[in-house]
């Protein structure tokens, strides 16, 4: 359901981003005239691709399917409540594209910045509507959360510890947490915003003796968890398939876990290098520059522990190892250009440029939606219970990989150059690599049309899988269930105390 | 199972708790956010009130520059009296903007400050001034708005702030909220002898000392 | 993958020589900044090549132990895998040693930072107000004039203006000068940003911020609106005329008069509540 949900909203917010660069390909007004209407496109792109693509695809999708086999449950704590989870999110993307199509839209980017937010420069319902559908996002994400927590502390089997669960299972548990603390915030922002627009408090309104600028801190302080909540899942899924396609255990497993535990600790206290244009004091400006650099230490942890697997291992290189090894790679390019933009003096360079733009795709459109393609081919076979078309599935690695680079590494030259985000229309001499850039999207958008023909062709014409399909390498519990995983499987609940532990 | 089940219950209630803490901290966080400003001279903030022991005017001085906006909504002229000052550090000292509606209604106005750069907010304190309060002015009203501040003594002392020569003061005038149109004038002075009223007429604004 | 790095290869190639080029306007295919034309800005353009040489060697080297264990350590050239699990000295190291980048990055990155905040005692201040969708320029110390500045339409553009980003009143600034900015605005967010100059900073309703810049040499430079304010964000550029300081005081003249403020009485009023509300209580 959740797959399905992600799937619609992919096509959906996929759809808009191509809107977007078709739009872009050349200098002067193609064939949105409205303005207004791209703001909106943009503003749609982001909140659709963050929380009704990714989160309901990694965590809702996989989280709610696998997390339960590998620790040996029968199912998730509360059944009914993930339920009403995803009956809120399927109402919170009615609502958002509802809110795209009535009193104009709302054309305030993702991060819904007031004064523009407000009544004043935002009036009918739109944005009311875009907030509504937030809350109901973030109610059911943290419904969710909680029930991933409650189910992970508490019904684990005899034997399976807190250090032998996968990793995965822990990228879920401290997912789990982020959603928990951050949800709460956006849910308490959002509130504060909605009376402003529409019962005349300005908790936002320098009018009234408010701020804007507080609204910025409560947003990037889930903003910026909600970042880490979209990509750990992802490292989860990369720790599983890189062991298995290696045939060798995790490398440094405890380090690991432990690396993800506090990028979400440290993810809580770099809210503000989002914030470095606006007017910091220059020493707040420096503490979060330091705190954000902090954050390459464990990360650096997880990719050269990827790569320690690797090491000595016996690599088959089907698909999901593909899909790993090319997130892995352009993890680190959207990384690297992160530690560039954690600095201030250089980020006053490019805030708000199309360098940003290429920073945050390639961590999170390259990273974490590689990540969602690699744990589909990974588990579509325990999931269905039929096998994708290998072939097609590394054709579509490799059209998607060249795709997407060809797509957004232009954007790093033209950010450098000045051109700011979010704008319909640039400058002529911003054409060339826009041009390129949009070449990529046709690209990208042939290896999404693939896609879904290998979605078709598994259901329809895959073959059978057994329990095990990737041999010796595949050690967690999933693998011992039959393909497809039964409605409630381990009924006899599976013994830890005996097997080796998941490290 | 049963005790699995009421243990599950038992963990979701704690977690419903933090979440539900975690919204209240978000609404927490609007006036923690204001008093941190006001406290620690956060983002231009200047300090309010009397020196709790008197400082000692001292020799060394600084500029003060003055900057006035008005909101466009709000039909007023809004200007400093001077383009700056060359103020003793540690010295309590006056200054004036002069507001003028040059609408046809009495409005009520209110202004937001601070002071640049940043780091200079928590050595500008201010005494009086005519932004702690709404401020109502009837059509064609002009009044000189006083503000007493003085600079601590102290920034030359801290090593981040010793290289600044200038401060600029900044207010911004908006339409009150909640403008009760029609009300009395001159009602919302904090200093009433320092407000001077003149309707309607273009002579000069006096002060009373 | 091999196309990637040739894609970077010229691209530290061009920000090295950036420097040496002139130019005040992005420019076609252009792979680094724009020329830096102030002190920070050629700063700014130092620690990004050393932050650029940086990434791009720890991109290279994740990239060749990539390939390196593909090849050494997949299913053919290695049948049976080894079970190594832990190694504490290669794991102490890959904490340590990113440690140390950090540093090395971290500590030119401080320095830059406190450079640009440094309040430099301006020579003189300009005020610039964003608008829906325009900016205004105020000069407090010349006159206290003020203008508005738009973006010339595409149908009245005239020879050599670049489109979307010719105004039609540019800010005209001394070269060889600080010049304090102080900003604010009348609406919603916007950040004024001249990309050559390295000054963006958002402008915030109800609220002043200030910056400093100084322009090395003359030209026209040009920046846009970067902080998305609505339906024509997009159509608010903002170009920089930078001229000599003899040319700047030619100029004022003949802008004073041009956009002279129409309120004058308020002004006699100033000078009087200036004579005697000023001074110490």
């Amino acid at each position: 359901m959740y797959m399905v949900l992600a799937m619609i909203g992919g096509v959906v917010g996929g759809a808009m981003s191509w809107f977007i660069r078709l739009e872009l390909a050349v200098p002067g007004i193609q064939f949105i005239d409205d303005f207004q209407f791209y703001n909106v496109l943009v503003t749609a792109h982001g909140l659709i691709m963050v929380f009704f693509v990714v989160m309901p695809a990694l965590i809702g999708g996989f989280g709610n399917w696998i997390v339960p086999l590998m620790i040996g449950a029968p199912d998730m704590a509360f059944p009914r409540m993930n339920n009403i989870s995803f009956w809120l999110l399927a109402a919170a993307l009615i609502l958002l594209v509802t809110a795209g199509l009535i009193g104009g839209g709302p054309g305030t980017g993702w991060t819904v910045y007031p004064p523009l937010s407000n009544a004043e420069y935002h009036p009918g319902p739109a944005v009311d509507f875009a907030i509504l559908s937030l809350h109901l996002a973030g109610a059911s994400s943290v419904l969710g959360a909680i029930n991933f927590i409650t189910t992970i502390l508490n019904m684990r089997a005899p034997g399976m510890t807190l250090h032998r669960m996968p990793l995965f299972v822990w990228s879920i548990l401290v997912t789990a947490f982020l959603l928990l603390l951050a949800m709460p915030v956006l849910a308490g922002a959002l509130t504060m915003l909605l009376t402003d627009r529409n019962f005349g408090t300005s908790f936002f309104d320098a009018a009234g003796g408010g701020d804007p600028i507080l609204w910025q801190h409560l947003f990037w302080f889930f903003g910026h968890p909600e970042v880490y909540i979209m990509i750990l899942p992802g490292f989860g899924i990369i720790s599983q398939v890189v062991s298995t396609f290696s045939r060798k255990p995790v490398f440094g497993y405890l380090g690991m876990a432990y690396a993800m535990v506090s990028i979400g600790v440290i993810g809580f206290i770099v809210w503000a290098h989002h914030m470095y244009t606006v007017g910091l004091d220059v020493d707040t400006r420096a503490y979060f520059v330091a705190a954000t650099l902090v954050i390459a230490v464990p990360t650096g942890i997880k990719i050269f522990s990827w790569i320690a697997t690797m090491w000595g291992g016996s690599i088959r290189f089907d698909t999901p190892m593909l899909w790993a090894m090319g997130f892995i790679f352009l993890f680190v390019v959207g990384g690297v250009t992160g530690l560039v933009l954690a600095n201030a003096g250089v980020d006053t360079a490019v805030h708000d440029t199309y360098y940003v733009v290429a920073h945050f795709h390639y961590v999170l459109s390259l990273g974490a939606v590689f990540s969602i393609f690699t744990a589909f081919y990974y588990w579509i076979g325990k999931m269905s219970g039929r096998r994708y078309p290998e072939m097609l599935g590394r054709i579509h690695f490799w059209i998607t990989f060249i795709g997407v680079n060809i797509l957004f590494f232009p954007m790093h030259f033209l950010g450098l150059q000045g051109m700011p985000r979010r704008i319909p229309d640039y400058a002529d001499a911003y054409a060339g690599w826009n041009m390129v850039s949009s070449f990529g999207a046709l690209v990208t958008a042939l290896a999404t049309v693939l896609f879904f023909f290998i979605v078709y062709r598994t259901f329809t014409a895959g073959e059978k899988v057994a329990a095990n399909p990737w041999g010796e390498g595949a050690t967690t519990l999933e693998w011992t269930v039959e393909s497809p995983a039964p409605f409630h499987t381990h009924e006899e609940i599976p013994d830890m105390g005996g097997r080796q532990p998941a490290e | 199972m049963v005790n699995a089940r009421r243990r599950n219950g038992m963990i979701a209630g704690a977690l419903f708790v933090v979440a539900g803490g975690m919204v209240g901290l978000a609404f927490a966080a609007v006036p923690l956010y204001q008093l941190f400003c006001q406290v620690t001279g956060y983002g231009g903030t200047p300090r309010i009130g009397v020196p709790e022991k008197p400082v000692a005017a001292t020799d060394q001085t600084i500029t003060v520059r003055f900057d006035a906006n008005v909101n466009s909504t709000l039909p007023w002229k809004f200007r400093p009296a001077q383009n700056e000052m060359t103020v003793r550090l540690g010295e309590t000292v006056l200054a004036h903007f002069v507001a003028r509606n040059v609408s046809a209604e009495p409005i009520v106005g209110t202004a937001t400050f601070n002071v640049t750069p940043f780091k200079a907010g928590p050595y500008f304190s201010k005494v009086e001034c005519f932004c702690f309060t709404e401020q109502s002015l009837d059509p064609g009203q002009e009044v000189a708005m006083p503000v007493s501040f003085y600079v601590d003594p102290e920034i030359y002392a801290d090593p981040g702030t010793r290289e600044i020569r200038t401060i600029t003061l900044s207010y911004t005038f908006f339409r009150a909220v909640r403008d009760p149109r029609g009300k009395g004038t001159g009602a919302a002075g904090t200093d009433e002898n320092l407000l001077s009223t003149d309707k309607g007429s273009n002579s000069p604004p006096f002060l009373t000392h | 993958m091999s196309k990637r790095l040739r894609i970077l290869a010229p691209l530290i190639a061009t920000c090295a020589a950036a420097g040496s080029a002139l130019a005040a306007a992005p420019e076609p295919w252009r792979l680094g900044f724009q020329a830096a034309a102030s002190p920070v800005m050629e700063r700014i353009e130092e620690l990004h090549n050393l932050l650029l040489v940086i990434i791009t060697g720890i991109t290279l080297f994740v990239l060749g132990l990539l390939v390196y264990v593909a090849l050494r350590f997949n299913e053919k050239s290695n049948p049976v895998p080894s079970t190594t699990t832990h190694n504490t000295v290669i794991e102490v190291l890959w904490t340590a040693v990113p440690v140390v980048i950090l540093m090395v990055m971290a500590v030119p990155s401080f320095k830059l930072l406190y450079f640009m905040d440094r309040a430099q005692d301006a020579e003189m201040t300009i005020k610039v107000i964003g608008h829906q969708w325009y900016w205004s320029y105020e000069y407090p110390d010349h006159g206290d004039f003020t203008f508005d500045s738009f973006m010339v339409p595409d149908d009245e553009l005239k020879d050599g203006q670049p489109r979307l980003l010719a105004v039609d009143n540019k800010v005209v600034l001394p070269i060889n000068t600080d010049i304090r900015v102080l900003l604010t605005s009348d609406d919603v967010l916007h950040a004024w940003a001249v990309p050559a100059l390295i000054t963006k900073l958002d402008a915030v309703p109800g609220r002043i911020n200030e910056t400093w810049m100084r322009i090395n040499r003359e030209g026209t430079y040009y920046g846009q609106c970067s902080e998305l304010c609505g339906v024509n964000h997009g159509f608010m550029p903002v170009a920089v005329e930078a001229v000599s300081k003899e040319a700047f005081r030619t100029w004022v003249k003949t802008a004073k008069k041009e956009f002279a403020r129409a309120d004058t009485d308020v002004d006699t009023n100033l000078a009087q509540v200036a004579e005697t509300g000023t001074g110490a209580r």
